[in-house]
């Protein structure tokens, strides 16, 4: 049977299809998004097999090992022009970017190469991987072990042997006596030497304001003095165990052999881990990628945000959110309550609304500018001059800082929260408010005890989209307190506990450093997905949690139906 | 209907009213109207009202929609101070004193004047908290006094059976009639003097309307009752005596049985007879 045209329109059919095709392409871009940067992201951490194959180039041989990252298609006459032989007729050729490491031997720690050019390719169970402190990956043969000038043990050989295997064994065993005590020197130079500068700063600063007040009293003087002396002798100990330490951790050393034959020395204390991952079952590949997983969202970074993990970040990322949830949610509110409530309705607070609509709508680097000039030099700049005078000429709050991120942010979502809540409250039934004041209360307490109570779920949404937009912003964070590398969290155990002054973290902000600002783009590119996709779902559970809080508001005040 | 009302627990007899003399000259008045005039910006929709209500009696206002009953029962407790563009003259004397007077606190005359809306509007808490509610405005905090006092009005609108063993589940999960005498009970915890209900029973089944029609006439012993009413049997059942309104203007004022069997105004006639209304 057929339809006509005309008819199939006027049944409404078209718009079905064009509204579920809509939906469709949202959906698929969104999951798409998510997949790309999952993928991307959370495969970097996967300790791929090493590649151990000779390589040709122009007639020259050479030896290779490292792990293929990636493969691409190229014309074979832009290899052509760069000076490559390629053979004739030829019209794609497929090169592989190979992560070689060693970066302190070769300067370069990934290369191309040509795959039709890799011959003889293995995968030897005796090579190793070794991530190190400084300049990035290490791959080679291991050699010799030594403890000072001793040598422990050595092999020579590229198959695995027994010997070979106790060798390892050893050396995994020093790798981790070197971490113990790297945990010892990590809590003696970040919490406790931290925490005598911390409070050896206050006492100068405590001294320098009683000079700024002209206070003559010597006893004060003197007790500040005691005490400074006593933080002094605990820290000069605290100075002669580090320095015990440090020789401990620097006493054993390996000596490894890479590519070209060279021999190459490396102290214990500069590797993280090492591992074989050509020898590795799949239980053993799983444990060290659940290791390295757990390490990039618990540890600090290191080589400049390139390696390591990024927990300050998202621990900045979630204290600044949470603030700014904190302060907007009351100022919206109670901007809400008047304008709704006690206002007259009239020209003004249609303007005022229409105000409030479009500063939602205000480009945020215009309020990180405003957040800068007025929050952060013009009232920073005055309470530095008011309560600490003693730090000046070095600025307290006259400079960027959590507190001034959190309300420049709160100040970009104050609308959202104004217009939800004012919904909120129109939504509120008549004869519920009615009923209250029947009942001889008066319209404050009517609004304290029954209505804002009930509007509660709408403020919540509110909330919610302030957060959504909060969490994602970084522009005007990076006017007003963002850096990209803090060298303390923002909540620490010193007095008074939460440091509102320092600077932070951000995830947003660290994408753009390691994937735009970073001298070793190959190495940071992962790291750019891996923290894109843990932005999304820190964002995401912010974002979940208050939505549990709304729904648990809901359920308790579900009366709009009535 | 008699065995079917009696399933559902209902005395029916109670509603029957005993023969009784009464007569307005004789009562005490609680309420006095006097040439009150109300108008919502240009219109004015009270025309100079002039009344007494008596105390302790049941006083049912009839009319057609938009007579202006609601409006000027909720005169009693100023609820029309909330409307913009609202101007009231005249004076309401409540025990001798004026309700419009300036040094009158609106909170502490609602207090003393309750209202019942025609939708139950119970707030979105607990049963016990929603009685509680208004003694906590007034600043009682002893538990053992607000439990008294919650028992107490519970049991006063017949309710205490029904909810004594869920009083802090919420009560937006009781059935309709059950929140409108929540809601009356929630009224009648501060005692107040002056118990207004606007249609109390419009919205709810005919049990139910029953049941509130019951408890009217057992509170009538403790508080001055002024009813709003679409009904006019409800009017004839449940009032002492009754004033029918018609466009803005008291037309007629009686015992309810008079008024109805009697009335003196032709209009009042032709109203309760259904020509009109």
């Amino acid at each position: 049977m057929r339809i006509s045209l005309t008819e199939w329109t006027k049944s409404g059919s078209p718009w079905v299809w064009l509204n579920a095709g809509a939906v469709t392409i949202c959906v698929i871009m969104v999951i798409g998004l998510l997949s790309l940067i999952a993928v991307r992201g959370l495969g970097h951490f996967w300790p791929a097999d090493i590649l151990q194959a000779k390589y040709s180039l122009n007639g020259n041989q050479s030896l290779v090992i490292g792990e293929i990252v990636e493969s691409e298609q190229v014309p074979a006459e832009q290899l052509r022009d760069a000076g490559v032989i390629v053979p004739d007729g030829t019209k794609m050729m497929r090169r592989d970017l190979m992560k070689i490491g060693n970066r302190d031997v070769s300067g370069i720690d990934f290369t191309w190469v040509l795959d039709s050019n890799l011959s003889e390719r293995s995968y030897p169970a005796m090579l190793f991987a070794t991530e190190r402190r400084e300049w990035g990956n290490f791959y080679g043969y291991l050699r010799a072990l030594k403890e000072g000038d001793t040598l422990i043990g050595q092999y020579a050989g590229y198959d695995k042997t027994p010997e070979y295997m106790a060798l390892w064994n050893r050396f995994e065993a020093s790798i981790e006596r070197a971490l113990s005590i790297r945990k010892d020197i990590y809590q003696i130079e970040k919490h406790e030497i931290g925490a005598i500068n911390y409070e050896l700063e206050r006492l100068r600063l405590k001294q320098r304001s009683l000079e700024l007040k002209n206070v003559v009293d010597p006893v004060a003087y003197t007790s500040i003095e005691t005490r400074r002396n006593e933080l002094n002798t605990e820290y000069e100990g605290l100075q002669q165990s580090l320095i015990d330490l440090y020789s401990e951790i620097n006493r054993d050393s390996i000596v490894a052999e890479i590519s070209n034959g060279q021999q190459i020395d490396i102290a214990v204390a500069k590797i993280v881990r090492a591992f074989r991952p050509n020898d590795m079952g799949i239980a053993a590949k799983l444990a060290h990628y659940a290791d390295k997983i757990w390490e990039f969202v618990s540890d600090d970074p290191r080589e400049a945000n390139t390696e390591g993990g990024i927990f300050p970040a998202i621990f900045g990322t979630v204290m600044m959110v949470i603030l700014m949830s904190v302060l907007v949610t009351p100022f919206g509110v109670v901007a809400a309550v008047y304008l709704r409530e006690y206002a007259k309705q009239g020209f003004m607070t249609r303007l005022i609304r229409i105000a409030v609509n479009n500063l939602a709508g205000v480009p945020s680097i215009v309020y990180g500018v405003f957040g800068l000039g007025f929050f952060v030099y013009f009232l920073g700049g005055n309470i530095d001059q008011l309560f600490f005078p003693e730090a000046l000429p070095s600025p307290t709050f006259g400079t960027g800082g959590l507190m001034w991120a959190s309300i420049t942010l709160a100040l970009l979502t104050v609308p959202v929260v104004i217009v939800a809540t004012e919904e909120g409250l129109s939504r509120i039934p008549r004869a519920v408010r009615e009923g209250s004041l029947a009942l001889g209360a008066t319209k404050a307490e009517t609004l304290w005890k029954v209505v804002l109570p009930m509007a509660s779920p709408a403020m919540m949404t509110g909330v919610i989209l302030a957060i959504a937009r909060a969490a994602g912003e970084v522009a005007p964070l990076m006017l007003v307190g963002v850096v990209k590398l803090a060298p303390s969290l923002p909540l620490d155990a010193n007095y008074p506990f939460l440091h509102l002054d320092q600077k932070f973290m951000h995830l947003g902000f660290h994408i753009y450093d390691v994937g735009f600002q970073s001298p070793n783009v190959e190495a940071a590119r992962p790291l750019v997905y891996a923290t894109a996709l843990l932005l999304v779902v820190v964002i995401a559970l912010l974002n979940i949690s208050a939505v549990q809080i709304r729904n648990h508001l809901r359920e308790k005040y579900k009366s709009l139906e009535m | 209907m008699t065995s079917n009302a009696k399933t559902h627990g209902i005395n029916i007899s109670s509603l029957q009213r005993e023969a009784r003399d009464l007569n307005l000259s004789r009562e005490t008045t609680t309420l006095q109207v006097k040439d009150l005039r109300l108008s919502y910006g240009e219109k004015e929709a009270l025309h100079g009202i002039n009344m007494d209500i008596p105390k302790k009696r049941v006083t049912a206002f009839i009319g057609p929609s938009g007579c202006g009953k609601s409006t000027l029962l909720r005169c009693f407790n100023r609820m029309n101070d909330l409307v913009d563009g609202c101007n009231i003259s005249g004076e309401i004397l409540l025990d001798g004193s004026n309700i419009f007077d300036r040094s009158v606190d609106v909170a502490d005359l609602r207090r003393r004047v309750g209202m019942v809306f025609q939708k139950p509007n119970p707030f979105p808490k607990s049963i016990y908290e929603n009685v509680a509610y208004g003694l906590r405005i007034q600043g009682i905090k002893k538990k053992r006094d607000i439990d008294e006092t919650v028992e107490w009005a519970l049991k006063s609108a017949a309710l205490w059976d029904e909810v004594k063993d869920r009083l802090h589940e919420s009560a937006l999960g009781m059935s309709g009639g059950q929140q409108q005498r929540l809601v009356i009970a929630r009224t009648i915890a501060v005692k107040p003097e002056v118990l207004l209900l606007d249609e109390p029973a419009s919205a709810l089944d005919p049990i139910s309307t029953l049941k509130i029609e019951e408890l009217i006439h057992e509170l009538k012993n403790d508080f001055t009752i002024v009813i709003v009413t679409h009904n006019m049997q409800q009017a004839a059942r449940v009032s002492d005596y009754t004033a029918f309104m018609y466009m803005g203007d008291l037309i007629e004022f009686g015992v309810t049985d008079t008024l109805f069997t009697n009335p003196e105004k032709k209009q009042t006639e032709d109203y309760i007879t259904g020509r009109y209304g």
